[in-house]
């Protein structure tokens, strides 16, 4: 990757971010840590995507634990519920262009190829759940006395 | 006669503890519209239940039970007495504000934490119920610049982010219309996939030498307003929870708004399809 498109990423995925969080009516406070998130998120997939033998839908699993992990620190950190960063941080993760392709080759009846990109959007939808449950599993107060420890400084 | 009778309540009234009725069925009514705001604007159903828990303790109810769904609250208070007071409320699936989510939560907080008497927190939360939402213009290029820079990253080229750009502002003004004019989901979101089809099929037959534009990335960033993440995310959230009721529920209103903005795409790809004797792309 070029350092032109490593900065085109960056930026598309956190001006989009910010997009959708404006559609859901985020306080325009919260804007920064969303973009922050859904362009953490992205970043983590995009690293995990561009090894060798590893699936879309193994980064994206990757990609969500960034989001929430994130989502979590961000809510404690703020004061706020972890919706606001969850919703618009996993944006950039959503499998359009697989949701897409699956469409477009059932239209044009070319129904193997169809199975194929709608078992991989699913694995890929599947594996953000995965990653936002995992993380989610965890108990608040685990977060809380982590965070304050480690960030704040102070139990 | 009177007199006496106005003394005698006068006397019961100092001489029950903590909560009279009137107490008890102002808590729970309060506690109840927090939990209908929280869930109307897209808030999970752990927080409501706590949130409508936090409350009723703080302000001496102790003996509640709470049953939560994705479109419904029922409530149920005892005093100690052993008179019930129970609420149900219908909550229909609608709206994503999370700005009101953030503040009811903010007041839930401060509720716990001693801060405000039930009436100022009545008054508060009549005034959070009343914020509205963002300005629609800002809303719609909001959608706009999350459909652009989505169909960048998934691949469109500069020259087709900018077209990206104008149709996702284009559906999302759609959108808001239509709610407006309480259209059902399936109309909104299949009449979506079709308009930014014919736009995005439109844009490729401006192109020239000079610029090509291609379907895909265009289709692909201009559906992202329309992808029900806020469902979806709650879904997920309910079933790792263990509810799931709502979580069925919530992930099913999702799968559909998926499937109706594919039927949508694909009735316009197909028919272009057809015409054009299986040329795309």
């Amino acid at each position: 990757m070029t350092t032109q498109e490593i900065l085109s990423n960056l930026f598309c995925s956190f001006m989009g971010t910010v997009g959708f969080a404006i559609m859901y009516n985020v306080p325009k406070k919260y804007y920064l840590g969303c973009g922050a998130t859904g362009m953490a998120g992205w970043i983590m997939f995009l690293i995990v995507n561009a090894q060798n033998h590893i699936t879309s839908s193994v980064a994206s699993f990757f990609g969500a634990f960034v989001v929430v992990l994130m989502s979590r620190i961000l809510s404690v950190k703020m004061k706020c519920p972890i919706t606001i960063f969850l919703i618009s941080g996993i944006f950039p993760l959503v499998p359009g262009v697989g949701i897409y392709n699956t469409v477009y080759y059932i239209v044009t009846n070319q129904l193997t190829q169809a199975a194929l990109k709608g078992t991989e959007s699913l694995k890929i939808a599947f594996a953000i759940v995965m990653g936002i449950v995992i993380v989610v599993s965890v108990p608040r107060d685990v977060f809380h006395k982590v965070y304050y420890w480690f960030v704040a400084g102070k139990d | 006669m009177e007199s006496e009778m106005t003394e005698d309540r006068k006397i019961t009234k100092k001489e029950r503890t903590e909560q009279p009725d009137g107490e008890v069925k102002q808590v729970v009514d309060f506690a109840l519209e927090a939990g209908r705001i929280l869930l109307k604007n897209g808030g999970e159903i752990f927080r409501v239940e706590e949130t409508i828990t936090r409350i009723c303790q703080h302000f001496g109810v102790e003996h509640v039970d709470i049953f939560t769904l994705s479109h419904g609250i029922f409530v149920s208070a005892e005093n100690e007495k052993g008179e019930v007071y129970t609420r149900v409320k219908h909550i229909p699936l609608s709206g994503s504000h999370l700005g009101i989510v953030a503040e009811v939560n903010e007041l839930s907080r401060q509720i716990a934490g001693g801060k405000v008497t039930i009436l100022e927190a009545q008054e508060r939360l009549a005034q959070i119920d009343r914020i509205p939402p963002s300005r629609a213009r800002t809303q719609v290029l909001g959608a706009g610049m999350g459909a652009a820079c989505f169909g960048y990253l998934m691949g469109a080229s500069l020259a087709e982010s900018v077209v990206t750009f104008f149709i996702g502002c284009l559906v999302y003004l759609w959108v808001i219309l239509a709610k407006r004019c309480r259209l059902s989901k399936i109309i909104i979101n299949i009449a979506g996939g079709i308009m930014i089809t014919l736009c995005a099929i439109f844009a490729t037959r401006l192109s020239n030498a000079s610029m090509v534009f291609s379907l895909d990335g265009m289709i692909i960033g201009a559906i992202m307003p329309l992808i029900p993440g806020m469902a979806f995310t709650n879904a997920i959230r309910d079933i790792a929870d263990s509810d799931f009721l709502s979580g069925t529920v919530r992930m099913m209103d999702a799968l559909m708004v998926f499937v109706y903005i594919a039927v949508g795409v694909g009735i316009v790809l197909m028919t272009y399809n057809n015409m054009t004797g299986g040329f795309i792309l």
